[in-house]
């Protein structure tokens, strides 16, 4: 990264905390001294100890597609400060949410190696979603029975006359709770990755739903034990709480084994076939690119980009000395060497969450017009993904990018001009054309970062 | 009063289902995951050697029985279980020739091959969730006279590795009459009789992988209740 981009970024990122740490104390000063709300202090600190706990046995959740690979933290002091602000009005929530998230951010700070500064912004961006959130009852308040200077706690029990009101308040409560912190964390994150902030929120807003949903039970079951029987009651909350906590641990260790065998399989594949370095994270990536253009889902897109990482892990199976072979393969080995887009499908249909991609690996030798291998299947038989791969695979192969030039000496590399005219040429036979299409456009994208890298 | 009864038997009862949930259910799946992701590595060495295609599911299962018969406790029974899928990762470095070779081996050739559990172990100590599982992969060839002081669980899976290749060869007969043969010298003397004991209440035919079909998703219900049947009887004993 050069130094005045860096700088830049820092600045912004300067402005960026200041203006939260402003509107911050404004909320605050607007909420009042916490030892004001008449009498409940005991309560609040009862709370925050909990909340604290809660806190500090904090899980770390991990982005469902993890291109940055860091993960959110969730919160899960957050489902208590949503039943605090439904029982108690806003003006508590925002500071318990805040006197927690600074109180827990010191205690873990020498853990997490994290600076003072990012202590005092994650409390800011957490004032901010509490008096955010604390602005849903009192709408809801509104519509129910007009405005009215009602202080804040007799709105519970208006409330509670119809469970079914209370319970849709809490849930528009974490909702925007959660939408708000998703927001705030990624412009954070993205004036100090420098990443396109576009993204950043576009993944966390992906997990919004896995983030909330868990949180909304337990957040219930506080409200009404807290409704019913006070403190004490608060605390039979910890149970499921804990129990929650594992699960999200064990989904956690889920999304690394998958990450992990993925890689893993990788390495797999670069050992089996002496691929110029890149071949495979170049077609990953144009046929995730490829994808976007097509419009398919984001998910669907991200499992490309894994299928097309692995999809020559059949050859891992193969002979190596017919794979290295430097001449034209006889037709016996050729035999051989078809078989590879079978063994790979048959190496990962047992793979729980790779069900998906098994039938894109069997078909990305399939041809339109029906030559290709193993089954000759015909246009629209192929899978879509299928056919991304096989034309982004099938450039990357023509540019000389596959393998090193000395063991492909009776094919010729092409230049990249040469290349498109062959793809184009094969559209409708070889090649799905509208993937050709796409994919040209992709590669025009492409070409200006590739002149100064490549030799 | 009878509604407070009711409401702490409802509460209890959501809380034992969540605790069955997150702390017995969730464990136990994530295991069956993580061995069936490991099977595709398995199938990488199965696929590139000739003949050997599915040994290792049945190996898995024999380990799974055996280990309990033997009263391994429950988290080296899983590493063993993992371990099985590893223990021959190594292989995909070695050539296509060399493990396909059917004449006899040159000394030199056996040398490379004995190295594949070192090799192996190195593998597998790179993935962060599994260096747990590296030990037993290093002394999946373990040999009793050499090292008997070496974990239960790694005589037993050298044993069950052995087994494994002879019957290839020779059928199970035989090969558990090499096993029987070296008890005591080769094979700890504790593994052999349990293998053969689960051999003889499970002829070995009958161990067909199962694929994924309703046995399976019903057995991924039940295998979590019989950990806690045998947590609840071994509470008893005590």
């Amino acid at each position: 990264m050069a130094i005045a981009h860096r700088n830049q970024l820092r600045r912004r990122h300067w402005l960026w905390s200041g203006l939260l740490s402003a509107t911050a104390i404004l909320i605050l000063m607007a909420a009042g001294s916490p030892i004001q709300q008449a009498g409940q202090l005991p309560l609040l600190l009862g709370l925050a100890a909990v909340a604290l706990l809660g806190e500090l046995l904090l899980i770390r959740y991990p982005l469902r597609h993890g291109y940055t690979d860091r993960g959110i933290w969730v919160s899960v002091s957050t489902p208590i400060v949503a039943a605090v602000i439904l029982l108690y009005g806003w003006a508590m929530g925002v500071w318990l949410d805040a006197g927690v998230t600074f109180g827990a951010g010191l205690l873990t700070a020498r853990l997490k190696q994290s600076r003072l500064r990012w202590v005092w912004l994650n409390t800011a961006q957490s004032v901010l979603c509490a008096a955010a959130a604390g602005i849903c009852p009192i709408a809801f308040q509104y519509l129910l029975d007009g405005f009215s200077e009602a202080p804040a706690g007799v709105f519970a029990n208006t409330l509670f006359a119809s469970p079914a009101v209370a319970v849709l308040a809490l849930f528009t409560i974490l909702v925007v709770y959660s939408m708000i912190n998703n927001l705030l964390v990624s412009v954070t994150v993205a004036l100090a990755e420098g990443v396109r902030f576009g993204w950043v929120l576009r993944e966390s807003l992906l997990d919004l739903p896995r983030e909330t949903l868990p949180m909304f039970p337990l957040s219930l079951l506080l409200m009404a034990m807290l409704h019913l029987y006070g403190l004490t009651g608060s605390l039979t909350v910890l149970a499921p709480y804990l129990a929650l906590r594992q699960a999200f641990i064990l989904s956690t260790r889920q999304h690394e084994l998958y990450h992990q065998t993925i890689r893993s399989l990788g390495f797999l594949i670069q050992r089996a076939h002496p691929y110029t370095g890149g071949h495979l994270q170049r077609v990953a990536q144009w046929g995730r690119r490829v994808a976007e253009r097509l419009g398919l889902p984001p998910e669907r897109c991200e499992l490309i980009y894994e299928a097309a990482l692995l999809h020559d892990l059949g050859k891992t199976v193969l002979d190596e000395r017919i794979l290295n072979k430097p001449g034209r393969l006889t037709p016996r080995e050729w035999e051989q060497v078809q078989r590879h887009p079978q063994l790979g499908a048959e190496i990962l249909t047992d793979v729980p969450f790779l069900n998906a991609i098994v039938p894109w690996i069997t078909y990305h030798h399939e041809r339109p017009d029906g030559k290709g291998y193993p089954h000759g299947l015909r246009g629209d038989q192929i899978p879509l993904e299928a056919r991304i791969i096989a034309v982004v695979d099938a450039f990357d192969a023509m540019i000389g990018g596959e393998a090193p030039s000395q063991q492909r000496q009776y094919r010729r590399s092409l230049t990249i001009p040469e290349a498109l005219n062959e793809l184009r040429r094969g559209a409708g036979t070889q090649f799905d054309p509208q993937v050709v299409q796409v994919f040209e456009q992709v590669v025009q994208e492409w070409l200006p970062y590739q002149e100064g890298t490549r030799r | 009063m009878e509604n407070l009864w009711l409401g702490l038997a409802v509460v209890l009862a959501s809380i034992g289902a969540l605790g069955y949930y997150a702390f017995i259910f969730l464990p136990a799946q994530l295991h069956r995951w993580h061995c069936q992701t490991l099977r595709a590595f398995a199938k990488v060495i199965e696929l590139r050697t000739q003949g050997r295609y599915g040994d290792t599911e049945t190996m898995a299962q024999l380990a799974r029985a055996v280990s309990a018969r033997l009263g391994l406790d429950a988290q080296e029974r899983k590493r063993l279980e993992l371990s099985v899928y590893l223990r021959d990762i190594s292989m995909v470095s070695l050539p296509y020739a060399l493990l396909n070779k059917t004449t006899p081996l040159s000394p030199m050739e056996q040398l490379t091959l004995m190295r594949h559990a070192e090799i192996s172990a190195a593998m597998v100590e790179q993935i962060p969730g599994l260096s747990a599982v590296a030990p037993l992969v290093r002394l999946h060839h373990v040999s009793y006279a050499q090292q008997p002081d070496a974990p239960l669980s790694a005589h037993l899976l050298s044993a069950l590795s052995d087994l494994m290749e002879q019957a290839q060869r020779e059928g199970y007969e035989a090969a558990l009459r090499v096993l029987q043969a070296g008890a005591g010298t080769r094979y700890h003397p504790a593994v052999v009789p349990a293998i053969e004991a689960e051999l003889q209440a499970r002829p070995l035919e009958s161990w067909v992988p199962l694929r994924r079909s309703a046995a399976l998703w019903f057995g991924l219900i039940l295998y979590p209740l019989k950990d806690l049947s045998r947590l609840l009887i071994e509470f008893a004993r005590h």
